[in-house]
């Protein structure tokens, strides 16, 4: 069988379940791409083929006894390093935790376990979740496969190369203020951040508690439903859990948007920060082909972007101080430059302000989900730019803020970042779907039906053709 | 204090105060640029909207029938 690394999901567990795919065959095709590839992506900071094919060998013969546990037995997937497995470092790529073992799985990873994944590694991040693309950390960033010169985003910047260049068909990552979405965008795949507290964060190195989300990066809408089921689900250890996420995420996906009412912010992308010409383009031709699907579009009104900014930026880097500040006076020289400049900047942030961002998370929460009341959906912008050179730190800083992700942190709504295209120069385009509080189920209708429409999913990078 | 005029010297015992005490020189260059950052920031916070009655969006809760 070829080109078992384009396999989705959805695709390889209905082989592997038939039985005309062994888990072990599968698991040894990834590995020997990664083997041949991640010397120039450096997508994987921990790569544990021994332990794949160990999972993927019991999947093989679970599955040969009729033992099948659902849609990721038998399925590599690979975990940011900020994610906790048990007997592994999680070092979150920073010297700091370089010998930080993790006693236990975190409930996310364990539920993945539980699920019969094959587990290939622990994947690159931005140091802590903030400080990169760095070149002065023990490991290298990760590039991106559509062109290794250039940034594949962060912080999940591991888990968005892993996906887009068929090393995994799923990743996991987290999101504070658009970690899951920038990769995902970069990259050209699918990557959620789902309402705040349906995944737990038990296990997870926090960057900012009240900011922080875990989420799936996969190629395809279908995929990422399906991932998000098996990780969903409350975990009393986490203060933020919710009792009852919904599930069901993959349920209702073929369903079409027909009469669906689609919010456009494009103020966003607009007025509060002007997005790059073919970026905009993206975004609009995805919204027409929307209304072409027969949803019902309209234009609606946030918050000025840069209001949700500053208060996400507030939160986050007291947040972020506060667990850091121990470090920070202790061994401030063994951070990577980027992170601990952005993590000080919570040094001397005020309580008052610190209390009154707070407030206004809960003012912007109400009034945005208010002006959702009539709609099914959002959408707007994720990036407001193509994917810079990753060798230019003065285009990573101009364009790294330059995004509308950090607004759904704020008001803890599912977002989803989908693919709409390519630039002129084959760098992905994207956009974020927005839902309600809990709608993630509808958020992935949408993005399906405008997945099935586009089929921007069936592009993949050609190694061959990036700069060596 | 004028905070756009903050200066190496001031966030060196600002550091200080706080236990800061093994930055470099570097490092509290960087220091200074973070904080000049996080008080422009501070400005676009519209901090006019709120009204007394707005209550923060903390996380922690107590279970319901929990002995306080």
């Amino acid at each position: 069988m070829s080109d078992l690394h384009w396999l989705t999901v959805a695709e390889a567990a209905e082989l592997l379940r038939g039985k005309k795919l062994s888990p072990v065959e599968y698991t040894r095709a990834l590995i020997a791409r990664i083997e041949r590839h991640d010397g120039r992506l450096n997508a994987f900071l921990r790569f544990t083929p021994e332990i794949a094919l160990e999972d993927a060998k019991r999947a093989e013969t679970e599955i040969g006894r009729g033992q099948w546990r659902g849609p990721l037995h038998g399925i590599p997937y690979g975990l940011k390093d900020i994610i906790d497995y048990a007997g592994l470092p999680t070092t979150a790529h920073s010297k700091i935790l370089a010998d930080n073992v993790a006693a236990i799985d975190a409930h996310v990873a364990a539920k993945l376990k539980a699920a019969g994944g094959v587990f290939m590694g622990k994947l690159s991040t931005h140091e802590f979740a903030i400080g990169g693309p760095s070149f002065d950390l023990p490991w290298p960033p990760a590039r991106n496969p559509w062109n290794r010169d250039h940034f594949c985003g962060g912080s999940s910047s591991g888990s968005g190369a892993a996906t887009a260049a068929g090393f995994l068909p799923a990743a996991i990552g987290t999101d504070t203020g658009g970690s899951v979405r920038n990769p995902a965008s970069m990259c050209g795949v699918t990557g959620m951040k789902p309402t705040y507290g349906v995944v737990s964060r038990r296990g997870v190195i926090a960057l900012a508690y009240s900011l922080d989300h875990i989420g799936p990066l996969t190629r395809t809408v279908r995929d990422n439903a399906l991932m998000l089921d098996l990780m969903a689900g409350h975990d009393p250890l986490d203060p933020g859990s919710v009792p009852h996420a919904p599930g069901g995420y993959a349920a209702g996906l073929d369903r079409g948007v027909k009469g669906l009412k689609v919010g456009v912010i494009r103020h966003f992308y607009q007025r509060d920060m002007k997005a790059d010409p073919e970026m905009a383009a993206g975004i609009e031709a995805a919204v027409a082909k929307l209304a072409g699907l027969g949803a019902e579009v309209r234009e609606i009104q946030a918050a000025p972007l840069g209001d949700y900014l500053a208060c996400n930026r507030t939160l986050l880097t007291s947040e972020a101080f506060a667990m850091h500040e121990k470090w920070m006076r202790e061994r401030p020289q063994d951070y990577g430059a980027l992170a601990r400049e952005r993590i000080m900047a919570g040094a001397f942030v005020r309580a008052a302000d610190y209390v009154n961002a707070t407030r206004l998370r809960r003012k912007m929460a109400d009034a945005f989900h208010a002006s959702l009341a009539e709609i099914d959906v959002a959408v707007t912008a994720s990036s407001m730019d193509p994917p810079c050179r990753i060798d230019d730190p003065q285009a990573v800083e101009h364009t790294y803020g330059r995004q509308a992700r950090a607004v759904f942190n704020i008001t803890g709504s599912p977002a989803l970042a989908v693919p709409v295209g390519f630039s002129k120069a084959g760098l992905p385009l994207a956009m974020q779907i927005v839902g309600k509080p809990f709608s993630e189920a509808l958020v992935y209708r949408v993005a399906n039906a405008y997945e099935q429409a586009t089929r921007w999913v069936e592009r993949h990078p050609s190694f061959e053709a990036v700069s060596a | 204090m004028a905070e756009d005029n903050l200066t190496l010297e001031e966030v060196r015992k600002m550091a200080a105060g706080i236990g800061l005490n093994h930055l470099t020189d570097e490092h509290l260059q960087q220091l200074l640029r973070a904080t000049r950052a996080a008080r422009a920031r501070r400005t676009h916070l519209p901090l006019s909207s709120l009204d007394p009655a707005d209550e923060p969006a903390h996380v922690f809760s107590l279970a319901a029938g929990e002995d306080r």
